[in-house]
């Protein structure tokens, strides 16, 4: 088939991508970031620590009747006809605000690493693709070499990509998809400056090497 | 456990179509950085549409600006978009060339697994602005 043996035309790229942060936000109530999620599985003891005290907090009903309780404690009882306000991060239809969803679980962000190479090992199987070696192709050998020059400059690049996302607050996915697509004032700032910059750097880069 | 589900489904369809897409192939995404093939560019556009569409449906609320212009926005941009031009990765992108038998993004993982640990204590020592989150 050949959608297995060439790369996808855009419209189907453009429907899958959209299926996974859409679905991601129907199916946890948070935005997709993958940027944001890879800080939080390199942490695991710290996020395990927060998700366990986030859990006290976005128990919406414990935290009323805490409310309640201590209210009437302070203030004796006879406050029955007053209706609860919604307690805090949920709007008054009920519906829980984005922020007040917890954050996923350690293993969750775990299974969600794990899976996204385990798609790129179906990918590569289903195309019959699948080989293992050391160097990205022949375009990234011209422009870099092969063997440990390349592995310098992937190795290099590779902690510009996680310090500048940390700085810039998100990546392709949480600025470039869910931030952009919400027309987000930083997001479509930040998309501008990191596309902006590795078009000229690309460009730069093909022509000294040309 | 929903929520696991949600993110292995979502990662193995998101890391399935990235590489159908050509978005872990150095070649394909440099094509498209030096606009020799403008393909990746659609998709990305297309994407991008489809998402705002699909927020549109769900809640207008999503729209309302809830992300902070800090000052680490453009420098922020800037040098992650130097490293993609180099390493041929946005963060996701290692994992799944690893999953494709290419084994180079060894390097290019460790070398995101530095730079994402490395940014958070000189934020608290040297930069300090307010994201407007609690996030790192």
């Amino acid at each position: 088939m050949s959608l297995l043996e060439e790369y996808w035309p855009a419209g189907l790229g453009a429907l899958a991508l959209a299926a996974v942060s859409l679905g991601t936000y129907l199916g946890t109530g948070r935005l997709l970031g993958v940027s944001g999620m890879l800080a939080r599985l390199l942490r695991p003891r710290e996020t395990m620590r927060l998700a366990r005290s986030e859990r006290g907090l976005t128990d919406t009903e414990a935290l009323a009747r805490a409310l309640e309780a201590a209210t009437r404690a302070e203030f004796g009882g006879g406050c029955d006809a007053v209706p609860l306000p919604p307690p805090p991060g949920v709007t008054a239809a009920g519906r829980p605000l984005p922020a007040s969803i917890p954050r996923p679980p350690w293993a969750a962000l775990a299974v969600f690493a794990a899976c996204t190479a385990l798609g790129g090992l179906l990918s590569a199987t289903l195309s019959g693709t699948l080989s293992f070696h050391w160097d990205l192709g022949p375009v990234h050998g011209r422009l870099f070499s092969e063997g440990p020059t390349s592995w310098v400059i992937l190795l290099l690049g590779g902690v510009l990509v996680g310090f500048g996302t940390q700085m810039a607050g998100g990546c392709t996915s949480g600025h470039g998809l869910s931030g952009c697509s919400r027309l987000q004032p930083a997001s479509l700032l930040a998309t501008v400056c990191f596309f902006g910059t590795a078009v000229l750097l690309s460009l730069l880069l093909a022509r000294i090497m040309a | 456990m929903k929520t696991t589900l949600v993110l292995g489904a979502g990662g193995l369809l998101l890391g399935f179509s990235l590489s159908r897409i050509g978005f872990t192939d150095y070649g394909e995404l440099h094509g498209m950085f030096i606009f020799a093939d403008l393909r990746m560019l659609w998709v990305f556009a297309g994407a991008m549409g489809l998402c705002m569409l699909g927020f549109l449906l769900i809640d207008r609320r999503l729209f309302r600006p809830t992300r902070r212009v800090h000052p680490g926005v453009v420098p922020g941009g800037i040098l992650f978009g130097a490293g993609w031009a180099l390493c041929g990765a946005c963060p996701v992108v290692p994992l799944v060339q690893l999953g494709e038998g290419k084994l180079a993004a060894l390097f290019t993982l460790l070398g995101v697994a530095v730079g994402t640990l490395l940014y958070r204590p000189l934020h608290a020592r040297i930069f300090r602005w307010d994201t407007g989150t609690c996030d790192s």
